[in-house]
């Protein structure tokens, strides 16, 4: 089964994004920062998630600053940011810094799946 | 500045003083040339009376003459005759003493003159009385003396009225060269005061209407240096306290904008989150058909659909918002036109079939690239797309056409729907703005669409412009610049066409 590892602050966000991909038939881990998104993949060593989604804005620790530690690792897991997108930069900086796709939010449903499903099987 | 007069009286001043000027040279200048002439006439006068007194001493003379040696023999010298004779001379000396006025020259003839006649009396008249003839050469000599001094007298008094006469006019061209001159002068000193008094003040009111036209042009940090007679100064410190309060309620103004510009930032980024959980969970049930009974699947799909169009008007609030804090950035590159054109038309194709409009896209052939964000300029067209698929009426027809004009591709999405007048076309890039009040209901939407499009193209650096009559339908253009390395582009697959199809 493939194993997503779905970060976001707001837990009502979350909670839709786990139900809606467990009903596309994902299993999913869930974080509501970045300090605990980096303690679940402590937790799920060796094993690794598929792919990883991370809301780039999160207190304690935000997802653009999970994806700088992630990748300063070594770590090549899939990285699909989630960005509100204030800034034209952002993507640039986000690709620069390892994402490896950016769907920007608020996000069109097709389009999350579409870039999960591309991510999943390269 | 410590000498510092006001305008007025600069002008004051500078009247008073040529008028002062002029009166002096003027009143000096008269004097003179009277002086001159009175001088001159009484000088003229007096060497007239001292030519007729000499000619009287001549007479006096040979009277004497006559005395002493009577021209026929019968008569006798008289003593009383040269007594009389010599008499009128002594009167007519001392009459040409007075009126020689001192001058050397004219008193040494006169003493001559009358030496020689009194030499002659005493040697020649004096001896012929008692009957004595002197001897000849001695009486010649001396009566030759007495005629050739008053010859002298004469010859002199005129050369010394000729004399006084050229001086008089020599006088007279001085004094009025002089009085010229002095006119001039004050002309000129005039001249330099006045030219000083407009000099004083052109630069500071320079200064000022430079200072107006930056400040009309927008500059509101726009200062004048304060400076020139007083009122000027004055004028240019109102100007500057003006500058300084329009600067402060412009500064007032853009910090409400700004806080405003945030508000709605926040307010439609904070309403994002709630509406996104609300539509995901409601398409998460309509997705779960079998689950469900009719009517919780029909409150189910309303919900999602609502929650879509409330999605919808967040994002546009956003972006406007976005465009008026300067934040709604765009991020150009070289985009094909045919694909861009061909991905709205076929996500925007199921609303036309809906209301049996036909729907045609047409798009010149090799044309070059866009400088264009294709997925805002993607927005702007599906903007255009769906007003004219909600107020064309069923069966319609609506055509999206790009062209190349001139060194720009134009966009064109017309319609055979009911049209525009003027009034409305004035307002229909203006937010909310809707062509009927009463199609709020009917037709829904945000009333956002064309102003997010015309910031959009602006923010592109194109034009859009509506054109409809009322009746023959309407039809939204806009320019866009082509890409540098603009070259036709043979429409080779870009990654954009997997979205296009998915969409």
């Amino acid at each position: 089964m493939t194993r997503l590892l779905v970060a976001d602050d707001s837990e009502t966000v979350l909670l839709m994004l786990q139900r809606r991909l467990e009903m596309e038939g994902y299993e999913v881990v869930t974080a509501t920062d970045g300090v605990e998104a980096l303690e679940r993949l402590r937790e799920l060593s060796p094993k690794e998630p598929d792919v990883i989604l991370l809301d780039a804005m999160m207190p304690n620790k935000s997802g653009t600053e999970v994806l700088e530690e992630i990748r300063g690792k070594g770590s090549k897991i899939p990285v699909l940011m989630i960005s509100a997108h204030l800034d034209a930069q952002e993507p640039e900086r986000m690709r620069r810094l390892g994402a490896n796709d950016i769907v920007p939010k608020p996000f069109e449903w097709e389009d999350l799946i579409g870039k999960i499903e591309e991510l999943v099987t390269p | 500045m410590s000498f510092n007069p006001s305008l007025t009286a600069r002008l004051r001043i500078g009247f008073v003083v040529l008028f002062a000027l002029l009166l002096i040279v003027s009143l000096l200048g008269v004097g003179r040339l009277f002086q001159i002439r009175v001088h001159y006439e009484n000088d003229i006068t007096r060497y007239f009376q001292l030519e007729l007194e000499s000619e009287r001493l001549r007479s006096a003379f040979i009277l004497e003459q006559a005395a002493a040696r009577p021209a026929t023999a019968h008569q006798q010298p008289s003593q009383v005759e040269l007594n009389q004779a010599a008499a009128s001379f002594s009167d007519a000396a001392s009459r040409a003493r007075d009126l020689t006025d001192d001058d050397t020259v004219l008193v040494a003839k006169l003493n001559q003159l009358v030496a020689s006649e009194t030499a002659w009396r005493k040697k020649v008249a004096e001896p012929l009385i008692h009957e004595q003839v002197p001897p000849a050469p001695v009486e010649r000599r001396l009566t030759s003396a007495v005629t050739n001094s008053g010859d002298a007298l004469a010859t002199d008094t005129r050369a010394a009225r000729d004399t006084a006469r050229d001086n008089a006019r020599t006088d007279t061209r001085n004094t009025t060269i002089l009085v010229a001159a002095g006119l001039g002068g004050a002309l000129l000193a005039a001249l330099i005061l006045f030219s000083g008094l407009i000099n004083s003040m052109r630069a500071p009111l320079g200064r000022l209407v430079e200072g107006a036209r930056r400040l009309a042009g927008g500059d509101l940090r726009t200062r004048v240096e304060v400076g020139g007679p007083v009122e000027i100064a004055t004028l240019g410190r109102a100007f500057n306290e003006m500058a300084n309060s329009l600067e402060r309620d412009a500064r007032e103004r853009d910090r409400i904008e700004q806080m405003k510009d945030d508000f709605v930032l926040t307010v439609s980024h904070e309403l994002r989150t709630p509406v996104t959980v609300v539509k995901g969970f409601a398409e998460m049930l309509t997705a779960q058909r079998k689950s469900l009974n009719s009517r919780q699947f029909e409150a189910a799909e309303v919900i999602a659909e609502s929650a879509g169009q409330l999605q919808k008007m967040i994002n546009d609030l956003l972006d406007l918002a976005r465009s008026d804090a300067g934040k709604l950035r765009i991020e150009a590159e070289p985009t094909p036109v045919r694909s861009l054109a061909q991905r709205i038309g076929r996500q925007m194709r199921p609303n036309f079939e809906g209301k049996a409009q036909s729907f045609t896209v047409s798009v010149e052939k090799d044309l070059p690239d866009i400088d264009a964000d294709p997925g805002r300029i993607g927005q702007v067209l599906a903007n255009l797309l769906t007003n004219a698929n909600k107020y064309a009426p069923e069966g319609a027809q609506v055509r999206l056409a790009a062209t190349k004009v001139g060194d720009e591709i134009e966009f064109a999405v017309s319609d055979n729907g009911p049209g525009l007048d003027g009034d409305q076309l004035e307002h229909v890039f203006d937010r909310f703005w809707r062509a009927d009040s009463t199609e709020t209901q009917s037709v829904g939407g945000t009333g956002l669409g064309l102003a997010i499009a015309k910031s959009l193209v602006e923010l592109h650096g194109g034009r859009i412009t509506a054109n409809s009559s009322p009746g023959e339908g309407a039809t939204f253009r806009f320019v866009l610049p082509i890409a540098k390395d603009g070259r036709p582009n043979r429409e080779a697959p870009t990654r954009r066409t997997k979205a296009g199809a998915a969409g």
